[in-house]
């Protein structure tokens, strides 16, 4: 993709991003607000996959408070979706987590777009500690990932049934990648137990 | 330091902050070129309780509003159009220190503009807004950062006034509550031990942080450390690997640049920060380096490009200092286009009045006449740059810019004594000698008579201040006054001497009983002190013989 194509996927995101926020004005157009923040989002993720593949994206890992990260993220969705509970366990959570902000934002932000839209009642998210690495974890109340999904590499976008393009994912497994500590590497793990279970896994 | 980072990871935390945002009393600064933007922010605002807002389309509307009020939170969009953008206004504004410490500054920026935003950490905003975001999620975060802003507020206090003793002692009080800003409290501590002068203590800190991760500003910090103790090649070679696993890492580039430059390697400087420009195109601050750095490293085309480029970018901002009209008028002379360095000064000389760049542009002026053979010209414009300003009173840039046009007009006496002032003025200061040494040797003198004369002005100005010193300590205090307060008013920016003058009206305030007007010039040059090196010795000494006085 050229310079000018990636410019005008830009200034569409940002049109979308705008119809957004004024039909959150409105307040009587949650769905919408969803729909075009939720396309909005999906423009960000293709942009920062081209940047990945033209080896310009990077990260810069620094401090972050993991249960602020979380709490943050859990008022946005509780916006978008008022009829979902959105619950956060951080009571786990290691004092000091190292990651990037905005690139883990993106990632988490997307893996919580698509519980949301699945879950029946509820959204759990999670911050605990597992063999010394920082996990982050969204769980629904869904139908789960197919089987297929479970335990597998991400390698290339692969579309999850009724789960969009899966571009999302395809995005946070290279990010998790991204982020090394001597021989440690993130990655993201799928699983299924009340519904699907997300979990990124950062050294 | 005394409480290990290492056992900070495993701290408790339950220390939940108690914090009470008072929003509807905040006042906020949005500035955003795009109207649809402007009127999102605002309703986000509203939304979120903020009843005092004001917003602003352009940079110049917003220091207008800064000159008449205080804004707790700025909002600022990251492009904003053509011009001058975010992150070089966000440079303007704490370069000149004109928002404090504690104003929220916060970044909005698209995906796009991202990495060049967070690799600018030199100037770092305090935080980020990624398009899109919801109300929300806007709200939650200018909460956080109220919550942030509250807590640091003691800390920020110092830091404004300078007082880097206390922002340790204020940092170690919290450190020790081990709480969820550790890591922003050792950050804050390691670069006050850097100001403080405490280089081999900000060494450790940066080298505890670094065990626990390689977070890019630890390293930075660590390689200005090692600068610092004289490990400069250690210091070079740690920058060059941040550079390779971060390339966009734009602060390393400008810190490896000035190593370079300050070992001599001018060119290998010169290759650095023109990789620099070629990620980011950068900061005023670095085009002023680089092009600085390439007229004296006999590449004035460089210079010439790349403050051009600048200049037309920040055409209506106020960005832009009369010297870059000055670096690039010289950059031109020096390629032999002095008929093009008359537009450049002329056109400066259109927006920029006072005195100071007024001088400068003078100089500048008769240096590009006396190229294109206009002499009679030369000549006025260089008594005009003469007669004007208090020499004493000059920043030391302008008066070797005024030396340099003294030499090229065969006025070398008035060079002479120009390039003595300015280094009695700054003799601590490396890099002006290093300035001087340059004007004198493209004056055509020797390095060794360059060097001959630097040494002569410090050892006259080192030994005037001994004299003064000792006859204070041989009970001759009449003697020391007279001689350290003359050469304290015509050395206004020598600590040493103005620290010294202070000292010694202290001392004969104690043993001769008070008189007021010994005390208002004590008090004078104790200010004046403070105002230049807020962190002087000396204060302290002052201070204590003061305290004296009222018992």
């Amino acid at each position: 993709m050229n310079d000018l194509y990636a410019a005008v996927v830009h200034d569409v995101k940002n049109q979308l991003a705008e119809l957004s926020l004024r039909l959150g004005e409105r307040g009587d157009a949650q769905k919408e607000v969803e729909i075009a923040m939720s396309a909005a989002r999906r423009l960000s993720e293709m942009l920062l996959v081209l940047r990945h593949e033209n080896n310009l994206l990077s990260v810069n890992a620094d401090s972050v408070n993991a249960g602020d990260f979380m709490a943050e993220l859990a008022a946005e969705y509780r916006e978008m979706f008022p009829g979902l509970t959105i619950e956060i366990n951080d009571e786990k959570a290691p004092d000091l987590a190292f990651f990037d902000e905005a690139l883990v934002r993106m990632a988490l932000a997307n893996a919580i777009h698509n519980a949301c839209r699945s879950a029946r009642s509820k959204v759990k998210l999670a911050v605990t500690e597992q063999n010394k690495m920082l996990v982050l974890e969204v769980a629904d109340d869904g139908h789960g990932y197919p089987d297929s999904m479970i335990g597998k590499k991400i390698t290339t976008p692969l579309p999850v049934s009724g789960r969009g393009t899966g571009l999302g994912l395809y995005l946070a497994a290279k990010i998790a990648a991204l982020h090394h500590l001597k021989d440690q590497q993130g990655c993201i793990e799928l699983s299924n137990a009340e519904g699907a279970v997300f979990r990124m896994i950062l050294p | 330091m005394n409480e290990s980072v290492k056992e900070a990871v495993e701290v408790k935390k339950g220390n939940k902050l108690p914090f009470e945002s008072n929003i509807a009393e905040k006042w906020v600064l949005v500035i955003d070129d795009m109207e649809g933007m402007r009127s999102q922010l605002r309703m986000s605002l509203t939304s979120a309780g903020f009843a005092k807002l004001h917003v602003v389309s352009s940079i110049k509307d917003a220091l207008e509003r800064m000159a008449t009020s205080r804004y707790d939170v700025i909002l600022c969009d990251y492009s904003l159009g053509e011009g001058t953008d975010g992150q070089q206004f966000l440079e303007y504004l704490r370069t000149n220190d004109l928002i404090t410490r504690n104003t929220i500054f916060v970044m909005i920026t698209a995906e796009q503009g991202y990495e060049k935003v967070v690799a600018a950490s030199e100037c770092a905003p305090d935080d980020y807004l990624l398009k899109p975001f919801t109300a929300a999620q806007f709200s939650a975060r200018l909460e956080k950062l109220l919550e942030r802003q509250e807590y640091f507020s003691t800390i920020d206090k110092a830091t404004d006034s300078k007082n880097w003793g206390r922002v340790i002692i204020e940092c170690d009080k919290q450190l020790a509550v081990k709480d969820k800003y550790f890591i922003d409290l050792c950050k804050i501590k390691s670069s006050a031990l850097m100001r403080a002068n405490r280089p081999q203590e900000a060494a450790n800190l940066y080298s505890e942080i670094l065990a626990l991760r390689p977070i890019g500003w630890a390293r930075l910090g660590l390689a200005r450390a090692w600068a610092q103790l004289d490990k400069k090649d250690q210091a070079k070679a740690l920058l060059q690997d941040i550079l390779k696993e971060t390339p966009q890492f734009m602060a390393a580039y400008d810190f490896l640049g000035k190593l370079l430059a300050a070992s001599g390697d001018k060119h290998g400087a010169l290759d650095i920060l023109q990789k620099a420009r070629e990620v980011s195109p950068g900061t005023m601050s670095r085009i002023r380096e680089l092009s600085t750095l390439a007229v004296s490293a006999g590449k004035p085309e460089i210079a010439e490009t790349v403050m051009r480029q600048a200049l037309q970018k920040h055409k209506y901002s106020p960005v832009r200092h009369a010297n870059d009209y000055a670096v690039l008028s010289k950059a031109l002379v020096n390629q032999g286009k002095a008929t093009e360095a008359l537009v450049v000064v002329a056109d400066a000389q259109k927006s920029f009045k006072d005195e100071h760049s007024s001088i400068v542009l003078a100089a500048t002026e008769s240096v590009a006449h006396r190229a294109a053979g206009n002499h009679a010209q030369a000549d006025a414009a260089l008594a005009k740059a003469m007669s004007m300003g208090d020499l004493s009173k000059l920043p030391a840039n302008t008066v070797i810019s005024l030396a340099d046009a003294c030499f090229i007009s065969g006025r070398e006496e008035d060079a002479t004594k120009l390039l003595r002032h300015a280094i009695q003025n700054n003799h601590e200061d490396e890099a002006i000698k290093d300035k001087v040494h340059e004007v004198l040797t493209s004056a055509g003198k020797h390095a060794s008579e360059a060097t001959a004369l630097i040494d002569e002005s410090t050892k006259e100005v080192i030994q005037l201040n001994n004299e003064g010193v000792l006859k204070a300590e041989a009970g001759q205090l009449e003697e020391a006054i007279t001689l350290l307060c003359q050469a304290a008013d015509r050395l206004s920016n020598n600590v040493q001497i103005v620290g010294n003058a202070s000292l010694v009206l202290a001392l004969d305030l104690v043993r001769n009983g008070n008189s007021p007007v010994k005390l208002g010039r004590c008090l004078h040059y104790r200010d004046e002190l403070i105002k230049k090196s807020p962190n002087h010795p000396k204060i302290a000494q002052i201070d204590s013989l003061l305290k004296q006085l009222k018992h």
